[in-house]
């Protein structure tokens, strides 16, 4: 129990492969044979929830970083707006 | 024979009692027995001990107090209310395990004094009692904040009872304007539009949207929840916001403004958190995330809708208490949850990470955890009203909440693809996997245990909901997107993780545009205004000294005596004047 261990990368990265490869197959063999019910027309894209959960994480990443260049400051910009007003 | 025992009021007042037990081991005790005991009524009155609950909206009505000419209905018992109360003190319970290791006495009688008022206002049936019961809870975090003993937590702590008492006022004056309107103290459903005539009901909405943490008056949220005491955090993720989805159940479902803030807020929130470097900040957005998916729920109020935000409500209380728990390990531990700093925890807390990673899968609604249940509920009722935007806003918030605590936070945390963490981080681990306090693991256990339970068993939450279900979550078509969705979101993080990392930087949000007005007012008040008064003074005393000097003079007699004749007689005619004026 309390002996120490790294985390399990090897066996991760070959489940993860497994998982990505199958998701691709799985979506176009069930899409073609109907099994999938949707209620917008454009869930039934080929691929679709996989290019949204790709890109939409990049996307929100990229733009939030955009977004920082606005809004990221010092650590201690309140306290130092603060010791001004001392 | 009792009519009935509220469990609010027996953690509430059994709180008061914990800092004069005497013996460590009975006061350990005796703090883990009062959510035991809320329990209990529950359970009881679930059973039907105190009278049959009868089915929502109907209630079975206890405690009538008169108060003024009206009735306080302080025990209103439905479906809803009992819902919110098994949870509450379920997650208190686990939270109190959680703060054994609290020296400070007084820490856990604000935490029960919160618990207690938060089922108070569960249970109000009046909306002065839910006032009185609102006001309570807004003061118990006030102390859980100034327990931490910095200065920044001092500072939020005010923050945190400014913006309270701000809605709290909204609150209350919603509540006079609706009272001298319609004549009832009703905690019900309200009308609602735009216009003088909804006044009333607009300021109560805009008093439970600030409690709820609304875009765009979220920031008090994430600016003070990460500033409390490790435990003191973990009791404030789960009763403010969720007491304030209870009343917007309440008083507001199906009104289409809160169905688009909802979904806004949901997004909005994930931009912020991408910024973020504090571990417990970062949770705090994923609230606020969270909470928008419960937000839109209500909007959309239809019986899967305000089923689906109230299932999230409970679910989150569970899950994010145990996100909150999993970074205050690492605050707990090594004294600090900013990314930037850490990174190779695993080797050293492995069971809080695999156990945080269970909180983590259930936020982000992986199938088989309590998250998938709650907010494929919520999703899917907007797709039934056809709401495409909404649906789009709401399946990218899952996207944006796997890749922050799913995945940017771990990796910050526990691996950064390092085995070993900064030396200064190291030092104070020892050379064990076993580095957090175990009473910390237990309290995590027991939620990551809720967690997965109710995700493979969702009747059991599904039976207590106050809408019959028919909905069934675990079909082919959501179990492989949301999956296929989180295998392509991991690729997204991966390709990108270095933008993810942590820096040692702060991120400006809404309140900026509050205290930076507020810094301004105070430098105004501190530099030119008392520059003012001083010259004032001044003046005032340069006039005196004159007068001083004019009276010692020898001849002052013979030149006042005329002068106060004439001031008598104008002071005379102006005052005439007025009352004549006054009088016609």
């Amino acid at each position: 129990m309390n002996k120490l261990r790294t985390y399990p990368r090897s066996q991760f990265w070959k489940l993860y492969y497994a998982c990505l490869v199958v998701s691709l197959i799985l979506d176009l063999f069930w899409l073609y044979t109907h099994v999938f019910h949707y209620h917008f027309s454009f869930q039934y894209l080929p691929q679709f929830f996989a290019l949204f959960g790709l890109f939409g994480c990049m996307l929100l990443i990229l733009i939030a970083k955009g977004m920082g260049i606005f809004i990221v400051v010092d650590e201690d910009y309140y306290q130092k707006k603060s010791r001004g007003l001392n | 024979m009792i009519s009935w025992i509220h469990p609010g009021l027996v953690i509430c007042l059994g709180g008061f009692l914990i800092p004069f037990i005497p013996w460590p081991k009975v006061k350990k005790a005796y703090f883990l027995l009062l959510p035991v005991a809320g329990l209990t009524i529950l359970v009881l009155t679930s059973m039907g001990t105190f009278g049959t609950i009868p089915p929502w909206p109907a209630a079975l009505h206890k405690w009538n107090v008169p108060f003024l000419q009206y009735t306080l209905d302080i025990a209103r018992i439905n479906k809803l209310s009992i819902l919110f109360a098994y949870i509450y003190v379920i997650a208190a319970f686990c939270m109190n395990i959680y703060a054994l290791g609290v020296k400070n006495d007084w820490e856990h009688v604000a935490a029960m004094i919160y618990v207690g008022s938060a089922l108070g206002a569960v249970f109000a049936g009046d909306l002065f009692t839910l006032f009185f019961c609102l006001e309570i809870m807004s003061w118990a975090p006030f102390f859980l904040l100034l327990f931490r003993g910095t200065k920044k937590a001092m500072g939020a702590a005010f923050r945190y009872i400014l913006w309270h008492h701000f809605s709290g006022i909204c609150i209350l004056a919603g509540i006079l304007i609706h009272l001298n309107l319609s004549g009832s103290i009703e905690f019900a459903h309200m009308p609602w539009g735009w216009g003088g005539k909804y006044l009333g009901s607009n300021l109560m909405l805009l008093g439970f949207i600030i409690n709820a943490a609304t875009t765009p008056f979220h920031s008090w949220l994430s600016d003070t929840y990460s500033e409390a005491t490790p435990s003191g955090s973990v009791y404030m993720t789960a009763f403010t916001t969720k007491t304030a989805i209870f009343c917007l159940i309440v008083t507001f479902s199906g009104v289409p403004l809160l169905m688009w803030l909802g979904a806004i807020q949901s997004v909005f929130a994930l931009f912020m958190a991408v910024l973020e470097n504090d571990g417990r900040r970062l949770c705090s957005y994923h609230i606020i995330s969270q909470i928008g998916y419960m937000v839109a729920g209500v909007g959309m109020g239809t019986e899967m809708g305000i089923n689906g935000a109230a299932s999230h409500a409970l679910c989150h209380i569970v899950y994010n208490a145990l996100l909150y728990m999993g970074a205050g390990c690492a605050l707990v531990v090594v004294g600090t949850a900013k990314f930037n700093r850490l990174g190779g925890l695993y080797k050293y807390m492995p069971i809080a990470f695999w156990l945080y990673m269970v909180g983590g899968f259930s936020i982000s609604g992986f199938p088989l955890f309590n998250g998938f249940i709650s907010k494929a509920m919520t999703i899917e009722a907007a797709e039934f009203i056809q709401r495409p935007i909404i649906y789009l806003l709401l399946e990218g918030a899952t996207v944006g909440t796997f890749l922050h605590t799913g995945l940017k936070l771990p990796w910050n945390i526990w691996l950064q693809g390092r085995e070993e963490p900064p030396p200064d981080i190291r030092s104070k681990l020892n050379d064990s996997a076993l580095n957090t306090p175990v009473h910390m693991l237990i309290g995590m256990g027991i939620l990551a245990f809720l967690c997965i339970f109710m995700g493979v068993y969702p009747k059991i939450l599904y039976d207590m909901l106050p809408y019959p279900v028919e909905y069934v979550p675990f079909t082919v078509t959501r179990v492989f997107s949301i999956t296929q969705m989180f295998v392509f979101t991991f690729l997204g993080f991966w390709f990108l993780r270095k933008l993810v990392r942590g820096y040692p930087t702060y991120v400006l949000d809404t309140d900026w545009l509050v205290r930076m007005p507020g810094g301004l007012f105070i430098k105004f008040c501190k530099v030119p205004l008392i520059a003012f008064g001083s010259y004032l003074d001044k003046q005032i005393m340069k006039v005196a000294e004159t007068f001083i000097v004019s009276i010692r003079s020898p001849n002052i007699e013979a030149r006042l005596t005329p002068m106060a004749i004439g001031f008598g007689v104008l002071v005379s005619l102006l005052l005439l004047s007025v009352f004549l004026f006054l009088k016609i």
